[in-house]
């Protein structure tokens, strides 16, 4: 196999990598602080995919800009969710701590009438957008070529990492969320209102996916089953990386993203993904705790 | 006991008594029931939809214009079954209409997998069932005496695209050697792979790309990777809706070069949707094979008011599978008049030897002749295949249906050209 050509696959792998990174990044909050497997995180993005696509069919706004409408919108919704349909929830267990299934009836529950609901209002059609500069793409020599548009969400992707690792690690509110996260009896014996910390992280696991619809549909389309797919894809991508750590999530998202555009030009591209598959085997093998988990 | 006897003969009474009148009313109906079996609902409800507006439509023009002839002017009547795109439903439907309204015959089901199984209901009472876009090869090979298809088999459409291509080679003295295939992993996409390969090897076609994608793909970068270093002269696409959208515009931005063109079959391609969703240049030249002639309604007057009245219904322009539904209904007006009789035996002898080559039968799908073999399979059947000229579909294959002044841009130019 000409080296050039596994070397470009390589970059693309990269690109899309860090992109199923940051899709993962929400689910992966939420599980590291509360306990919650999220079954409604595809539904969440399939939200942040319409916002910016009626922006611009309406309005013609640049889906950039309609980050500053969704990811607000999502964080609400999120918010919302969780402290009228999880936070009984928890008040009626004891000792806060959860019976995993109801809550992941409840968030499956929460998908389905959310994908619904979409399907009833907006129909099952597929749609997408076509802007001028969506179909540019960086050339590099003859052969290498990355869309503009991908190219933004891939970096955007790292930079909100980033952003958000710092806000956990830096604010007092980032501080209160990991506190919680590793003792939520001690954190809130500190003080800390543990139920508002909850309604927060859930907020900000799905306003993460308001900012990745914005950058995904300029290449990418929107219907409402279009949330499924990337569900189970971030799930595999969370457990890789190692539950609840956000670097974890971006390097679990480019191992997925290389190992499938490299293996798709040995074997068919459906054969490819067997290969994510055995690694994200191995992992749970000899590494239960992800790649970058830490032990509990 | 006494009286619970003489309810059960009453009963009884009553049920011959119900019975009578449509067994010895003869040749002299007031109405031919259709029964209409479609996905009106669920994930193909797009589809069914569109099929029951066409036949609609052809129902009102013919009970405007005096019902059917031969049997004393009766007026057709559709009574329509939900399938909700599901098998299971889609037979009890069948013997729901059957039990209840009594048709005396079927249309339907679209998909593939409800086909085969609520055929087998009819089959099982003798009912005589026209089938409308499915195109599983199964469906007219099962031995079935009461089962007739006037569209393309499975393997029909496979044929049709490497014929296209050389037919055009034959007409410009230039083509391509190689082809390249890339199909959606289910069973559609699977099975069109394995006709191609067939038709492939019948016309000489070396195959130098050939590979499945799972449904739902992000990112198809790594495939049009690999096509650019296999270096396919023409290549040959199956996809759904959401996977061609992706895929026509990552070939855009990364100016896939293919020099005998992108050819893809109809599913993603037949749908309004991925029109609106990809930019007018990333379509430009490609070839798309349908089920039914796309500059139908242009090309000719007398489809425009089906058209427009499809249009009403629906807000979208005639689509193939509306087209389909149009064409059933005329097919059953011609059997009918030719039977004479809602006799279900008779109408299965009229249906077997149908023998369409005018009328809106045949004309709103572009199809020359309909005409069923032993198996119940129009052998005449064929899709129309278009060429894209800047957002614009002409058909440019079968010959005999491309508009005189139109000539197939081939070898497409290059990116650098354009």
């Amino acid at each position: 196999m000409d080296p050039i050509i596994l070397g470009i696959a390589a970059v693309n792998g990269i690109v899309l990598g860090g992109l199923y990174g940051a899709i993962a990044v929400g689910l992966s909050l939420i599980f590291g602080v509360m306990r919650v497997i999220n079954f409604a995180h595809g539904s969440f993005l399939m939200i942040g995919l319409f916002i910016p696509f009626w922006l611009w069919q309406l309005f013609r706004v640049n889906p950039y800009v309609s980050m500053l409408v969704a990811a607000p919108a999502l964080f609400g919704l999120g918010y919302l969710i969780q402290a009228t349909l999880i936070a009984p929830l928890y008040r009626r267990e004891r000792a806060m701590v959860l019976e995993p299934l109801s809550v992941l009836m409840l968030t499956a529950g929460v998908g389905l009438i959310i994908d619904n609901v979409t399907f009833m209002v907006f129909g099952p059609d597929f749609r997408g957008i076509t802007m001028e500069f969506a179909s540019k793409a960086l050339w590099i020599g003859d052969i290498l070529n990355i869309n503009y548009t991908r190219l933004i969400a891939f970096l955007a992707s790292i930079a909100l990492t980033v952003a958000l690792s710092l806000f956990l690690a830096r604010t007092d509110l980032g501080r209160a969320i990991r506190s919680t996260a590793q003792n939520r009896d001690a954190a809130s014996l500190c003080g800390i209102n543990v139920m508002r910390i909850y309604n927060v992280t859930f907020g900000l696991g799905c306003a993460v996916l308001g900012v990745v619809g914005c950058l995904m549909i300029p290449f990418y389309l929107v219907s409402p089953s279009i949330g499924l797919a990337f569900g189970i894809r971030s799930f595999i991508t969370v457990v890789l990386g190692g539950i609840g750590s956000i670097p974890g999530c971006i390097l679990g998202g480019l191992i997925l993203g290389v190992v499938e555009s490299v293996a798709a030009q040995f074997v068919t591209a459906t054969s490819a993904s067997i290969f994510s598959f055995v690694i994200f085997i191995l992992v749970l093998f000899f590494r239960p705790t992800g790649l970058m988990g830490m032990k509990v | 006991m006494r009286g619970q006897r003489g309810i059960l003969i009453a009963l009884v009474v009553l049920a011959i008594a119900a019975w009578c009148p449509a067994a010895l009313a003869g040749e002299k109906v007031a109405e031919v029931k259709i029964g209409a079996v479609y996905s009106l609902s669920g994930g193909a409800a797009n589809q069914g939809n569109q099929t029951k507006a066409g036949a609609i439509i052809a129902a009102d023009e013919v009970n405007a214009k005096g019902g059917i002839p031969a049997l004393g002017g009766a007026k057709v009547k559709l009574i329509f079954g939900d399938t909700q795109s599901k098998p299971d439903v889609g037979a009890s439907e069948t013997e729901r209409i059957l039990q209840r309204e009594n048709v005396d015959l079927f249309i339907g089901a679209y998909q593939s997998a409800v086909t085969i199984v609520a055929t087998e209901v009819a089959e099982r009472y003798k009912v005589p069932w026209l089938v409308t876009g499915s195109v599983a090869d199964k469906i007219t090979e099962r031995g079935y005496k009461y089962v007739f298809r006037p569209n393309n088999k499975a393997i029909y459409d496979a044929r049709e695209q490497l014929e296209a291509i050389a037919t055009l080679t034959k007409e410009t003295g230039k083509g391509p050697k190689s082809v390249g295939i890339l199909v959606e992993g289910t069973d559609w996409g699977k099975s069109h792979a394995a006709n191609l390969r067939e038709q492939a090897k019948r016309l000489n076609y070396e195959i130098v790309f050939d590979e499945a994608y799972s449904p739902g793909t992000v990112d198809f970068s790594a495939q049009i990777l690999k096509i650019k270093s296999r270096k396919p002269e023409a290549l040959v696409i199956a996809m759904y809706t959401p996977d061609h959208i992706v895929f026509t515009k990552q070939t855009y931005e990364g100016r896939l070069d293919i020099p005998y063109g992108i050819h893809s079959v109809g599913a993603g391609s037949e749908d309004p949707n991925f029109y609106k969703a990809v930019p007018v240049e990333a379509i430009n030249y490609m070839f798309v094979q349908e089920d039914f002639q796309i500059d139908m309604v242009e090309l000719n007057d007398w489809a425009k008011p089906v058209d427009k009245k499809f249009a009403e219904m629906l807000g979208y322009g005639l689509t193939s599978y509306g087209a389909q539904g149009y064409s059933a209904i005329y097919t059953i007006y011609d059997v009918l008049q030719r039977a004479g009789s809602v006799d279900k035996e008779k109408v299965r002898d009229a249906l077997a030897k149908t023998n369409i080559t005018s009328g809106p039968a045949t004309g709103i799908m572009g199809w020359q002749k309909i005409a069923f073999d032993k198996d119940g399979q129009n052998v005449d059947a064929h899709g129309c295949i278009s060429q894209n000229f800047k957002g614009k579909r002409t058909t440019i294959w079968p010959v005999a249906n491309r508009p005189k002044n139109i000539k197939p841009v081939w070898p497409i130019p290059a990116w650098k050209d354009r």
